[in-house]
């Protein structure tokens, strides 16, 4: 299986570096149309959560193979302020940080597999999968 | 080469069906298949393996009196192949080693059977009428009946062993058939018609699930795109079951019309089920609808900019153009 | 990377050619903003084609240019969202809300040029 691939999450331009670096990766995993712009689009979610609320991160990147189906792992990791009450923040539409509410229950909406671990004042890990459609 | 595509065909079957070393381990042990099994096989194993290509005529033989076999066997080069690949199985059945290239050796058989429409039952029946030919040899080759009989069980629990796999993978392969074909339906069931210049029909039919949904949006989308369409009638007449979820699923592919510029008008939509919706909290607001098909189009085509006339009726035939504004 | 933007008599055509940076999209939003003032557009095309994400930031900017664009007399059309990416943004449940959008420049033009009483029957 494919090296993870690591990008460094510290400013504006490395958002679009993931999001993009995602794509290629997805589209070598086998994703097509649409749900490459899914792929991408939730990565830019949560790399912008990383920006925003921790202001550095990293958003780890690998192909994943199970049970005779591909897909892609997207982990992102930083040691920002930590999210104090996580299940509110999962919920659409609330946000603390200006109307970027939709980040992260966004970014689960788009994707198969989502779990996202926080501790106040450690940090923040969102691990999302999403797999080859048949 | 043909028979290592073949091969890799096999192996990532192998792997979807999750057949590593372990899991061959344990359908060994399931049909008590061990060492000692190994052994008593080995006392027939020459009179089988000579008579190899004998007992794979029998089995197609039988194959051939079968009503339900009769399409599999008209197809001399698949039959052909298939002798080919049951003489290797034969062999291999007393050959002692259960592992996994014996497991690889028996996909690539049931697909075959599979890819030639041959049913689990046909071939296990013919697989039956083999074995008690087999059987029967068995014991006549043996220094003593006993030992025969006891090589003969030892074989069946390999024929046991051979008959898990090659019907897992029959039922896998239709399965795979049955999604294809599933597929098939629901793109012709979603089709998006052009009426006319720049306006798109999308007649929806039957059960709408979240699969189903999906792949007619992206239909939607992608026909917007190559037909340039500014609007889309929606008719919904015809869909089944209109509740929460349906109405969402509707809603989105509105909005992501909308999105490229197209807007949408629903049709079809019948008194009933538009209260249910309201009553269930849907919001319908900005919802163009517009009870019958006939008026969606119409609307639409006003929207476009068509004006659309009866051709005058006057003897010297002069009709009215068809005008776009 | 500074993104062109032309006039068409009195609408304003801003076309993105290139993946812009949250950065960027906010300088476009002020260009475009000053840009409408000076010229008296009436209004403003966001050619998106070239995009291949439309997410949560790209999309709350271009409804706060068409918000600023209306505060001086200007109607904002985007056009050329994609098929995958008009999927991707209702999935992630997101619109564009009053902003217009149309399928190309063509349309876009076409629909700036409608009489004001139109707008809104759409």
């Amino acid at each position: 299986m494919s090296d993870p691939q690591r990008i460094a999450i510290g400013r504006d331009a490395d958002i679009v570096m993931a999001r993009q670096a995602g794509r290629e990766l997805a589209a070598l995993m086998g994703f097509k149309g649409s749900d490459l712009a899914l792929i991408a689009t939730a990565i830019s979610e949560i790399a912008r959560n990383i920006l925003v609320y921790a202001k550095r991160g990293e958003i780890d990147l690998s192909g994943a193979e199970e049970g005779g189906r591909r897909g892609i792992v997207v982990i992102a990791r930083d040691q920002g302020p930590g999210i104090s009450n996580v299940e509110q923040a999962m919920r659409d539409g609330f946000s603390t940080g200006g109307s970027l509410g939709l980040g992260l229950p966004g970014a689960r909406r788009l994707m198969d597999e989502f779990e996202i671990e926080s501790q106040v004042g450690v940090g923040t890990t969102v691990r999302m999968r999403k797999w080859v459609r048949r | 080469m043909a028979s290592d595509l073949a091969g890799t065909a096999d192996k990532t079957l192998a792997h979807e069906m999750g057949l590593d070393e372990a899991a061959i381990e344990r359908r060994r042990r399931l049909v008590g298949l061990g060492p000692e099994d190994s052994k008593r096989i080995a006392t027939i194993r020459d009179a089988i393996t000579q008579r190899a290509e004998e007992y794979a005529a029998l089995f197609f033989n039988y194959l051939a009196e079968v009503d339900e076999a009769r399409d599999f066997m008209r197809n001399r080069e698949l039959v052909e192949q298939a002798r080919r690949l049951k003489i290797e199985h034969l062999t291999a059945m007393v050959s002692g080693h259960y592992g996994a290239e014996y497991a690889l050796q028996r996909l690539r058989l049931a697909r075959l059977y599979s890819r030639a429409g041959l049913e689990e039952r046909v071939f296990m029946a013919a697989f039956h009428h083999l074995l008690r030919a087999i059987g029967t040899a068995a014991v006549r080759a043996a220094p003593e009946p006993e030992l025969g009989i006891e090589a003969f069980f030892s074989l069946q629990k390999v024929a046991f062993l051979d008959l898990g796999l090659m019907v897992d993978v029959m039922v896998a392969e239709r399965e795979r058939l049955i999604t294809r074909q599933q597929e098939a339906i629901r793109e012709l069931t979603t089709p998006v018609l052009q009426i006319r210049d720049r306006l798109l029909m999308l007649p929806i039919i039957g059960m709408i699930d979240t699969h189903r949904a999906r792949l007619l949006t992206e239909n939607l989308l992608h026909a917007i795109r190559a037909n340039r369409a500014k609007v889309v009638v929606m008719d919904v007449t015809g869909v089944l079951a209109v509740d929460t979820k349906v109405a969402n699923h509707l809603l989105q592919t509105v909005a992501a019309a909308r999105l490229m510029g197209a807007k949408v008008i629903v049709t079809g939509l019948s008194a009933d089920v538009s209260q249910t919706l309201v009553n269930l909290g849907v919001d319908l607001v900005g919802l163009q609808t517009i009870g019958d098909l006939q008026g969606g189009i119409e609307e639409a085509e006003r929207l476009i900019g068509y004006e659309v006339f009866l051709r005058d009726a006057r003897p010297n035939g002069v009709a009215a153009p068809l005008r776009s504004l | 990377m500074s993104v062109p933007i032309l006039r068409h008599g009195n609408v304003l055509i801003a076309s993105i050619q290139v993946a812009q940076t949250d950065d960027d999209l906010l300088k476009l939003r002020d260009r475009l903003s000053e840009m409408v003032g000076q010229n008296r557009a009436k209004g403003v095309v966001i050619d998106v084609t070239a995009f291949d994400v439309l997410d949560s930031f790209a999309t709350r900017t271009l409804r706060d240019i068409a918000y600023g664009s209306r505060l001086r007399g200007a109607r904002t059309v985007v056009v050329g969202i994609q098929p995958d990416v008009a999927f991707a943004m209702v999935q992630l449940g997101l619109d564009l809300g009053a902003v217009s959008t149309a399928l190309d420049l063509d349309d876009a033009v076409a629909e700036l040029s409608r009489p004001p009483s139109e707008v809104g029957r759409r």
